[in-house]
């Protein structure tokens, strides 16, 4: 029950996310994904509220940040003004209920059997012991971030310098709630993904038809949910970064991407990836990016484009590595040595034990089928730069990192590739929408 | 000249079965992984009963069994019997999460041994594993999982 009562005060930053969520220019998104919006943009935004309100000396009080985020969700709204071509809700094909239907069944299915797999104690993952869990009981407890325990030898495994946003939420649900719940913590993992399922069919239906939005959604959800039982990623900070960087990639996919409103909210949400985990920024840099690229008549103007797009996640991470160099507890992100000193010759192991690692989960499957599916969809249209692109960079960083360690980095990636690799496969899944119509092609 | 090249027509009628397959294929195996053989609907003992990391969940379930026992501002300490120093280094940060208000202290940290000063003070001792042969104290409570100890109070000479 406590565990219930913690996952539902996660609700209440969705509150913060209405103003912005609900401005008209997402009048053409149903209202199931308008919430969802509200939600993961609430998020975002009570948690940089969090780490504001520490540089600030103001103690956390859920009431305050609560208001405190929705009045800076409010002053957003204020900045944008309503495109001129409002959107309207995408007309109802007639044809594809069948189609509609098995989608929304196999979504459904998928996320029954994350629940299923975490109520078990079958999908969670150690971490959530380790650090995310701790960091965000003490802070709870301090209302703060507690500079000393961060501080604390003892707690070096704790990796101070993470970014803030998924202990901040279990902060402010263990407030709410008025303790830690480990069990409620897990739930994140179908929570959110039952978001994306409710939320993402209603994004991509702008562009490829209701039918295939709604079976590229299944797609999505059903690759995160078989990866993410297999990798054990309840109650870490894997789906989080999911959810935010699935939701922005949708935005700058749409119809909509050249709307600042639009490109307002997937800024939002590319910050709120970049202060989920470390592999967020890379994430978020290279969509910020590859949009220009990819989508080079709606990134137009660029200037104030690339501002929508990066300055909320400049502001997020600023934020965060003020507070870290203020208390000299971290100046930056840690590595495993000095940023070019690489092991190349470790390139074969690195290789060999990162596909074992991707075997290992559902031997390869989540990727795989992803990939097989975009292969099917060939021609793809411009926008293929973008979710291809990203899952290059990530891919690139990922083994970069990899590289870096003077051992053998061979246990290190037997328990981290699965994980880190799996936005690879939300990509994948998505890029898989962007085939050109039939009458388009040569 | 740049240009989107791409706006987006209906696709053709058959176009969402492939992704449809797709979804379809992952999501049954999703389901067929399920741990349907170890009760899936028995409500598990730990978090990690039925998860690649299993074979933590005693010392979870232990840890997790001393937070009435242990008072805050308490010192703790988490042993394996025999030890083991990688579970050891897992415990512990199992008892910093579990036990909040008390002071956990590394039997083990990163796998390796900690010079037995470290955790030689702590005023309670859990022992996940097999009860030892010399008691560390008083003890408190017996599990499945192991045992948990009041340590004896330390003599002046034995510092």
């Amino acid at each position: 029950m406590s565990g219930l009562l913690w996952l539902g005060s996660l609700l209440l930053v969705g509150l913060a996310g209405i103003p912005l969520a609900f401005h008209p220019a997402f009048a053409r998104f149903p209202f199931s994904t308008r919430i969802v919006l509200a939600a993961a943009s609430g998020a975002a935004l009570v948690s940089f509220v969090m780490t504001a309100a520490v540089l600030l000396a103001i103690p956390w009080s859920v009431p305050w940040l609560v208001a405190a985020a929705a009045a800076l969700g409010a002053a957003l709204r204020l900045l944008l003004r309503a495109p001129a071509r409002v959107g309207v809700p995408p007309a109802r094909e007639s044809s594809g209920r069948l189609l509609l239907l098995s989608a929304g069944v196999l979504s459904a299915a998928a996320v029954a059997a994350a629940l299923a797999a975490t109520v078990a104690g079958a999908a969670t993952s150690p971490d959530l012991l380790f650090f995310w869990g701790p960091k965000a009981q003490q802070f709870a407890f301090a209302r703060s971030f507690d500079a000393s325990f961060m501080r604390d030898e003892l707690h070096h495994h704790m990796h101070a310098y993470y970014p803030p946003l998924v202990t901040n939420l279990g902060a402010f649900a263990s407030m709410t709630a008025g303790r830690m719940s480990w069990t409620g913590a897990t739930l994140t993992f179908p929570l959110l993904l039952g978001a994306l399922a409710i939320g993402l069919p209603g994004m991509l239906s702008d562009g490829p038809g209701r039918a295939r939005a709604a079976a590229i959604a299944a797609l999505t959800i059903s690759a995160i949910a078989y990866l993410g039982i297999e990798a054990d990623i309840a109650g870490n900070g894997e789906m989080p970064l999911l959810l935010f960087e699935t939701l922005a990639i949708a935005l700058l996919l749409s119809d909509s991407a050249s709307d600042g409103p639009t490109q307002l909210l997937a800024g939002i949400f590319l910050a709120g990836a970049a202060s989920a985990k470390v592999e967020g920024l890379p994430f978020a840099i290279s969509a910020a990016g590859l949009f220009f690229a990819a989508r080079p008549s709606a990134a137009r103007p660029f200037g104030p484009t690339a501002a929508r797009l990066l300055f909320p996640m400049v502001a997020m991470l600023a934020a965060w590595f003020a507070f870290g160099a203020t208390r000299r507890i971290f100046f930056g992100y840690s590595g495993y040595g000095r940023f070019l000193d690489l092991y190349p010759d470790h390139l074969r192991a690195v290789l060999s034990a990162v596909s074992r690692s991707l075997w290992t989960t559902g031997h390869t499957l989540p990727w795989l089928v992803p990939l097989v599916c975009v292969l099917l969809a060939l021609p793809l249209s411009r926008r293929w730069i973008l979710p291809v692109g990203i899952a290059a960079v990530l891919t690139a960083f990922f083994l970069f990192t990899y590289l870096h360690r003077a051992e053998d980095p061979s246990l290190w990636i037997s328990w981290s590739a699965s994980r880190i690799f799996s936005p690879v496969a939300m990509l994948l899944a998505v890029a898989a929408s962007l085939g050109k119509p039939a009458a388009a092609r040569p | 000249m740049l240009k989107d090249d791409d706006r987006f027509q209906p696709s053709t009628p058959n176009s969402p079965l492939f992704p449809l397959i797709g979804a379809a294929l992952l999501a049954a195996l999703a389901l067929a992984g399920l741990p349907w053989k170890e009760g899936l609907f028995r409500r598990p003992r730990t978090l990690f009963d039925r998860s690649a990391a299993r074979a933590v969940a005693p010392g979870y379930a232990l840890v997790a069994a001393a937070v009435p026992l242990i008072p805050a501002g308490a010192t703790v300490v988490v042993r394996t019997e025999p030890r083991d120093p990688e579970a050891e280094t897992f415990y512990h940060r199992f008892a910093d999460a579990l036990l909040p208000g008390r002071r956990a202290l590394p039997a083990s940290f990163y796998g390796r041994f900690a010079p037995p000063e470290v955790s030689r003070d702590a005023q309670y001792v859990l022992i996940v594993g097999a009860r030892p042969i010399e008691p560390p104290g008083r003890l408190l409570l017996e599990t499945p999982d192991g045992t948990i100890w009041q340590a004896s109070p330390r003599g002046p000479d034995s510092r």
